[in-house]
């Protein structure tokens, strides 16, 4: 199994999403975070005065998949997530261990 | 044979003890459970199931009795000493020893607590010696309190009675009224103060039984606090029969969930609704016909603790009655009616009761409320705004400040806001069932209102982005009005934007506002989702996406009335909605729309409006030919189809009609305070420069503006001003006065700058004040075709004259400006071009230096 961890552009979310369901990835858990990528931030110019805009909004998106279908859902997160523009965001995969149901107690993975 | 607790010499607890306690328990709650089925878990249930409670809790103390030689008491505390049990409620025991714990009372306490622990209650139990009640425990606050409902079980009654006295003695229960309030608070917190839950848990919320506990305890620990207060018997019928009700769901709650469970969920309000019998034909009225009751009865409770509460809070010094005009009296209870008979006929005293409550930082008094709320019947929504004089006395009530949802609350409770505006009343405690929302949609309103009014003291450094914001927009109590209406079409399944807009017509009607005011309060209610649409769901880097939003906003003050009408409305669906997350992004909305609408606007042409071009051309009168039209409008930005009306378009028409070079038309007229001068000529160099000195010579203190010029040169400025020093108001010659002097200003016959200087110099233009450093900031992205200059600077008279003549002094043209204040901030935004281009850097360096320099001077 994998973890696989997607920071995408809040806008993209129900992209995203749509394009895991396609896959049958049904269970994902969605947290709203702020940060920077290489570019780390930006400025922007309010009233004449300019402000850095270092942490930008963004979504985190974890999902855990099987092996065989990991590949396969980074492919739709990054196509479903990208504009070609700076600050589309990343995705990590990590091995998933172990992973438990809270309700029954028993190991699903 | 199997045993619990199996001291030797002890009788055990036998296999056959331990089956007839199972026994009476499930019959006890079989009985409840019958009971609560059919909607009748009500106060004589729970009663009962306490003494059934009693009995078996006496079996097994009984049982247990030879453990110990010391005498003992064994009470019954909180809701349970109360006899408010219900079905899966904590069972709280008080066990008291005559004399020190020791083993054999350890094995006592173990032997009655063990068997009831067996039949699987939830017990909440206190062992203590009675020597430790000398000294009252006042580090534990729910102890103090659950004393309050102690009742004898079983054990030595004159130990209980003993008990019962120490618990008396001072500081006695008096002790546990500070502590008792604070929990009161602490708890409604966590329900953001405010009982009109969704959701709501019908034993912690506000409104809730441990509300209702919490009357019965604070008129008992202060009695005296009440006297002369005088507690109806109506009004402790009415807490009865909530306590009855609420008492009927829980019981429900309880047997549907197999444990203490008080959240009235969304999911099982429909099968409580069934049980308790709430009436409707389909599960979704007779849903809203138990909630609807619900809100009436929390209401009720929240009513009576209010009351309680201000009974016995500890009296500040006493406020002596005084009165306020003719009308009114303020006293420690509020505000009065000075004439109650009077004031009983007269509506729009009513209104005006809340607003001298907001002037004067107070509620208004439970007797005003009463009369009103006696006297509401007999109103119609016209009584209260039958004259413009009460009309602005409503606007000036919706001004956004502190307390306001405090005191529209009040109003609401009483009924007045739903007689004054009965579109509100279609969606009183109106539940809309989704993901986010936490509360009704009429408190969810309010909550909205909370929420801007919250800005005026914004807790965090990015909220304080938005306050600047509210300090900015020209009529906040617009903002209220839309908000107050934004959600109304909610009371049907539909777009409830558009059929919000369709119920305020009524009252845009009634309140007869300005077309300009109008068109904002609807634009507001229609289009109050769209911007956390383009913030939340949409990339608002998109330019297109961007752009589309800026045209739907089309003015910078649409865009901050919009943006404020956002936050509060995304802040009020539940405490945790509105995140610093969401505000970064509704800020960069924001930031990146108003740049787009006070720097990129030149670019974009009337001639590309074809649709406001059409209206234009079709609505124009008579004495304007399509052609005269039509030449007018070349060359000027969209904006200004955004920013004035129809009326005001063919005004300007006719100003530019036969215009020649030196020649000025004018325009001059009032809005309540602030005037407006249009103005309409030739351009020239220095010409801003010097028409702003004019007015600034007049002592005129510019607030808003805006100056556009044609390509044929045709000069449009509109200022908008105060007249501080009152010099057209005590001078009747004054307009004609300020019109030659523009004449002469526009034609060069009179140095304005040599004018100014004089009056800068006197006396009175020498003020000295903290001045904070000025902005200078040049941008040529924004437009194609121009340098877009804003500055920030400290506002002063004759800012806008200096700004402008160095400009003009650098051989620069001023194309457009954009003129605005927010406090003592000027916000100045200028499209200019040399030689009919934009400024190169070093140009602009040259320019930024001298505008620091002037601006530094302040002359």
């Amino acid at each position: 199994m994998k973890l696989i961890k997607s920071i995408v552009r809040p806008n993209k979310v129900d992209d995203v999403r749509e394009a895991l369901e396609k896959l049958n990835v049904a269970g994902m858990t969605v947290t709203d975070v702020r940060g920077h990528g290489r570019q780390k931030g930006h400025t922007a110019v309010y009233r004449g005065k300019e402000y850095s805009v270092s942490l930008i909004p963004k979504v985190e998106i974890d999902v855990v998949v099987p092996n065989d279908i990991a590949e396969a859902v980074v492919t739709a997160i990054v196509e479903s997530a990208r504009t070609g523009e700076i600050g589309d965001g990343r995705v990590f995969v990590f091995p998933a261990e172990q992973g438990y149901n809270i309700r029954t107690g028993e190991r699903d993975i | 044979m199997a045993t619990t607790t199996d001291p030797v010499r002890h009788r055990p607890m036998t296999k056959e003890f331990r089956d007839s306690a199972a026994a009476t328990l499930a019959a006890a709650r079989d009985e409840y459970a019958a009971e609560a089925r059919k909607g009748r878990g009500g106060r004589a249930t729970v009663q009962r199931y306490a003494d059934r409670m009693d009995g078996l809790v006496r079996t097994v103390v009984e049982a247990a009795s030879d453990r110990t030689a010391t005498p003992f008491v064994v009470c019954a505390v909180g809701g349970y000493g109360r006899r408010a049990l219900c079905l899966h409620s904590d069972i709280d025991l008080l066990l008291v020893f005559d004399g020190i714990i020791a083993q054999p009372e350890e094995r006592f306490v173990n032997a009655v607590l063990q068997p009831l622990w067996d039949l699987r209650l939830a017990l909440g139990q206190h062992v203590r010696e009675l020597a430790e009640f000398d000294a009252s425990d006042t580090s534990n606050p729910e102890f103090l309190l659950c004393l309050l409902d102690l009742r004898f079980l079983a054990g030595d009654a004159s130990l209980f009675e003993r008990v019962a006295a120490r618990v008396a003695e001072p500081p006695g229960p008096g002790a546990a009224l500070e502590p008792l309030l604070t929990l009161i608070d602490q708890r409604h917190q966590q329900f953001n103060n405010t009982h009109y839950q969704l959701e709501p848990d019908i034993k912690q919320a506000p409104g809730g039984l441990r509300d209702i506990a919490a009357v019965r305890h604070l008129r008992a620990l202060a009695p005296h606090a009440f006297d002369g207060v005088g507690i109806e018997a109506a009004s402790d019928e009415r807490l009865g029969e909530a306590e009855e009700f609420l008492l009927r769901i829980r019981s429900v709650l309880h047997l549907l969930g197999g444990r203490d469970v008080n959240l009235l969920t969304h999911e099982l309000q429909e099968k409580v609704a069934d049980a308790i019998g709430s009436t409707g034909t389909h599960p979704h009225q007779r849903v809203e016909a138990l909630m609807g009751e619900y809100f009436l009865r929390a209401r009720t409770v929240v009513r009576a603790l209010a009351s309680a509460e201000r009974a016995v809070r500890p009296a500040g010094p006493p406020v002596p009655t005084r009165r306020i005009g003719r009308q009114f009296a303020i006293n420690g209870e509020g505000v009065m009616f000075a004439n109650p008979e009077r004031a009983a006929n007269q509506p729009s005293l009513w209104v005006d009761a809340f607003r001298v409550a907001l002037d004067h930082g107070c509620r208004v008094s439970e007797r005003a409320l009463s009369l009103i709320e006696q006297n509401l019947e007999r109103c119609t929504p016209d009584d209260f705004v039958s004259t413009e004089g009460e009309r602005q006395q409503l606007r000036k009530l919706l001004v956004p400040r502190r307390r306001l949802y405090d005191r529209l609350s009040e109003m609401h409770d009483c009924g007045l806001l739903n007689r004054i505006f009965p579109e509100f009343a279609k969606v009183h405690c109106r539940v809309v069932r989704d993901f986010y929302h936490k509360y009704t949609v009429d408190e969810h309103t309010l909550l909205a209102i909370r929420g801007l009014e919250s800005l005026l003291d914004p807790p965090t450094p990015g909220r304080r982005r938005f306050t600047s914001i509210l300090q900015e927009v020209r009529a906040p109590e617009l903002l209220t009005l839309a908000l107050l209406f934004h959600d109304v079409g909610k009371w049907r399944e539909a777009d409830h934007a558009q059929e919000s807009v369709r119920l305020a017509q009524s009252m845009l009607d009634r309140l007869e506002l300005p077309d300009d005011e109008r068109a904002t309060v609807e634009f507001l209610i229609r289009e109050h989702l769209q911007m956390s649409q383009v913030a939340f769901r949409r990339d608002s880097e998109d330019p297109h996406v961007a752009a589309r939003f800026a045209e739907l906003v089309g003015t910078e003050e649409h865009l901050k009335l919009l943006c404020l009408m956002t936050l509060a409305d995304v802040g009020a669906v539940s405490p945790e909605t509105l995140t610093p997350w969401k505000e970064d992004l509704l800020w960069r909305v924001y930031v990146e729309t108003y740049n787009r609408l006070t720097l990129g606007y030149a670019d974009q042409l009337l001639e590309k409006d074809p649709a406001g071009l059409a209206v234009l051309i079709a609505g124009r009168p008579a004495d304007i030919s399509e052609q005269e039209l039509v030449t007018f409008l070349e060359g000027l930005p969209r904006r200004y189809l955004s920013t004035f009306g129809l009326g005001a378009v063919y005004r300007h028409v006719r100003l530019a009609r036969d215009i020649h070079p030196d020649e000025v038309h004018t325009f001059l007229e009032k809005h309540d305070d602030v005037w407006e001068l249009t103005l309409v000529t030739l351009d020239k160099p220095f010409l801003f420069s010097n028409i702003s000195g004019v007015l600034s010579y007049f002592g005129m203190d510019i607030h808003r503006g805006q100056a556009m010029t044609t390509p044929h040169g045709l000069v449009l400025d509109v200022f908008e001003f105060t007249d501080d020093e009152a010099y057209l108001k005590q001078n009747a010659a004054a307009t004609t006065e300020m019109s030659k002097m523009l004449e002469q200003a526009v034609a060069g016959s009179v140095d304005v700058t040599l004018l100014l200087r004089g009056r800068m110099r006197s006396v009175l233009h020498r003020v000295r004040h903290h001045r904070r450093p000025p902005v200078v900031h040049f941008d040529n992205e924004h437009s194609r075709r121009y340098t877009v200059l804003e500055i920030v600077a400290d506002d002063a008279p004759g800012l806008l004259h200096r700004i402008s003549r160095v400009i003009s002094g650098q051989g620069c043209d001023v194309h457009l400006v954009l003129i605005s204040t927010e406090g003592k901030r000027a916000i100045d935004v200028l499209h200019i071009t040399r030689n009919g281009a934009k400024l190169p850097e070093a140009d602009q360096a040259a320019l930024a230096g001298e505008l620091q320099h002037v601006l530094e001077a302040g002359e």
